[in-house]
């Protein structure tokens, strides 16, 4: 019985994959449009940009991409957040700065970027470096705020340096927050190659799916959401993975329902 | 006392973005950067009070909170009543659950030539887009917060003689009100970001569309101009969020 439920509950996102393109299937089987491919047209144009060479090489260049700024972000982001934790003057030099640039969509920096540094490599991954940062500061941030003073005081008291307090005591008990912080930059770092891409249009995955929109082939277009809607749910189920690693001790008991008969 | 370290506060905040413009004006004074790629902050601060009086400028203005707000409004209604209903009962949550998980890590972008062609160029499409970006962080929050609700809140509750509906609403939902006001905060944030977005991907109007087709016609400028904008626009919209947060939780002891 047990065995049984933990492998519903196992296969229950896949049954939800599948019923989210049950639905796209009737709905495009409704509306009969050629702009809306049904799901079994768009899944089978899937294998083809996946075998052909030059989509190939875009797509891993794109990841690239996306690899480096987020490794470089968050490598940045969560010394510095930290500190903001700790130090009430660092704290309120660096907020004002993010407060104002947290809502300036990164990726419409590209075209200003673009102006000086091209259309490249370097451009991108900085504008995918610049929209993973914001998230990781702020939840590192907070993170490094919420820590117990006590165990901070017990370690001084047992003759820990500043150094290492903040790497034994601050960044382990920050590490639950600082993980949802590269979550959401692993989400963001996407959207923002997407979107870059889109803007800059010399290569990648997002350049792909804008080019097969303007040229109308609608089957392409499809396909390569999934494939990019395939990269996210991935990506972000192998970070999952990671992290429940990382921080088991933490975890709450979320599965418990309110009871309310 | 408490008064000198808030201005000290102040002071410090400012450092950075006084420190941010004199090297702006820096690198352009003594001519690492041409006016053509980096216009002087005086010129960009000039064009955009210039612009605010604008009419056209203004409702590009209006386009884009208009469709902020309503696809703001709609990802919070179904955010916060999704999230609620998943946290109380267990057959919505099995349904939910393996949804948000497929849906959530999506990036939403990338749906938006499906949004196009199926919902044409207006304001739907991007509506639609800023929905389906804002919802998961409001509700997921929203869900984290309800289902950590002390269970005995919810017993006295019931021993009070409160019916089952009204639980949900007059205990459950203020007590999970801190954790949801937190997502909402995410999900304005991200509203910003992905409006602007849509309507650099296409649109006739909006401050997207401003700064695209400055970015075509190489005037650096107006470049920089919807960008301040949106940065003001967000600062503006977080400050009223935060004076609603502190409103809707007077009585909590921490906020």
């Amino acid at each position: 019985m047990m065995s049984w439920r933990m492998l519903v509950s196992r296969l229950a996102p896949l049954l939800a994959c599948l019923g989210l393109l049950g639905i796209w299937q009737v709905g495009a089987l409704i509306l009969d449009t050629d702009s809306f491919p049904t799901a079994i047209d768009a899944l089978r144009a899937v294998p083809s940009i996946l075998t052909d060479k030059e989509s190939l090489i875009n797509i891993l260049a794109s990841l690239r991409r996306m690899a480096i700024g987020f490794g470089v972000g968050v490598a940045l982001s969560i010394p510095l957040g930290l500190m903001m934790g700790r130090s009430r003057a660092v704290a309120s030099f660096f907020n004002p700065l993010l407060m104002i640039t947290y809502p300036v969509p990164k990726a419409a920096l590209m075209p200003i970027i673009m102006l000086w540094l091209g259309v490249g490599d370097l451009a991108k991954t900085l504008v995918i470096f610049l929209g993973v940062s914001l998230p990781v500061v702020f939840h590192s941030f907070q993170g490094a705020r919420a820590v117990e003073e006590k165990m901070l005081w017990s370690g001084a008291a047992m003759g820990l340096s500043a150094g290492q307090r903040m790497l034994r005591i601050v960044l382990p008990s920050a590490l639950p927050e600082i993980l949802i912080g590269c979550r959401t930059g692993l989400v963001l770092a996407l959207i923002t190659m997407i979107t870059s891409e889109m803007i800059a249009r010399q290569s990648g995955a997002g350049n792909i799916l804008f080019n097969a929109l303007d040229m109308g082939q609608y089957d392409t277009v499809f396909a390569m959401i999934i494939i990019v809607g395939a990269m996210g749910i991935g990506l972000d189920a192998a970070f999952e993975q990671l992290r429940k690693r990382l921080v088991r001790w933490s975890e709450p008991r979320f599965d418990l329902p309110l009871s309310f008969s | 006392m408490k008064g000198r370290a808030l201005t000290s506060d102040v002071l410090l905040g400012i450092a950075p973005i006084a420190l941010m413009i004199a090297v702006w004006q820096a690198l352009i004074s003594f001519g690492y950067a041409p006016a053509t790629l980096l216009p002087p902050p005086g010129q960009v601060f000039m064009r955009l009070v210039r612009q605010l009086g604008n009419n056209e400028y203004q409702q590009d203005i209006a386009a884009t909170l208009f469709r902020l707000f309503a696809g703001f409004a709609i990802a919070v209604v179904l955010g916060v009543g999704i999230g609620l209903a998943a946290a109380a009962s267990p057959a919505v949550n099995a349904v939910v659950r393996p949804i948000v998980r497929v849906l959530a890590p999506l990036p939403k972008v990338a749906l938006y030539p499906a949004l196009l062609l199926l919902l044409g160029f207006g304001h739907e499409s991007k509506i639609t887009l800023v929905v389906a970006d804002a919802l998961f962080p409001i509700l997921l929050s929203t869900y984290y917060g309800a289902s950590m609700v002390e269970q005995k809140l919810i017993w006295s509750a019931m021993a009070a003689g409160t019916p089952p509906r009204q639980i949900l609403f007059k205990v459950v939902l203020p007590a999970a009100m801190p954790s949801v006001l937190t997502g909402c905060r995410i999900g304005l944030v991200i509203s910003c970001i992905v409006v602007f977005l849509a309507e650099m991907i296409t649109s006739t109007d909006g401050l997207g569309h401003v700064l695209v087709t400055a970015a075509r016609t190489f005037r650096a400028v107006d470049m920089f101009v919807p960008l301040i904008t949106i940065s003001l626009l967000g600062l503006i919209l977080n400050g009223l969020l935060q004076w609603l947060r502190s409103y809707l939780l007077r009585g909590f002891p921490e906020v």
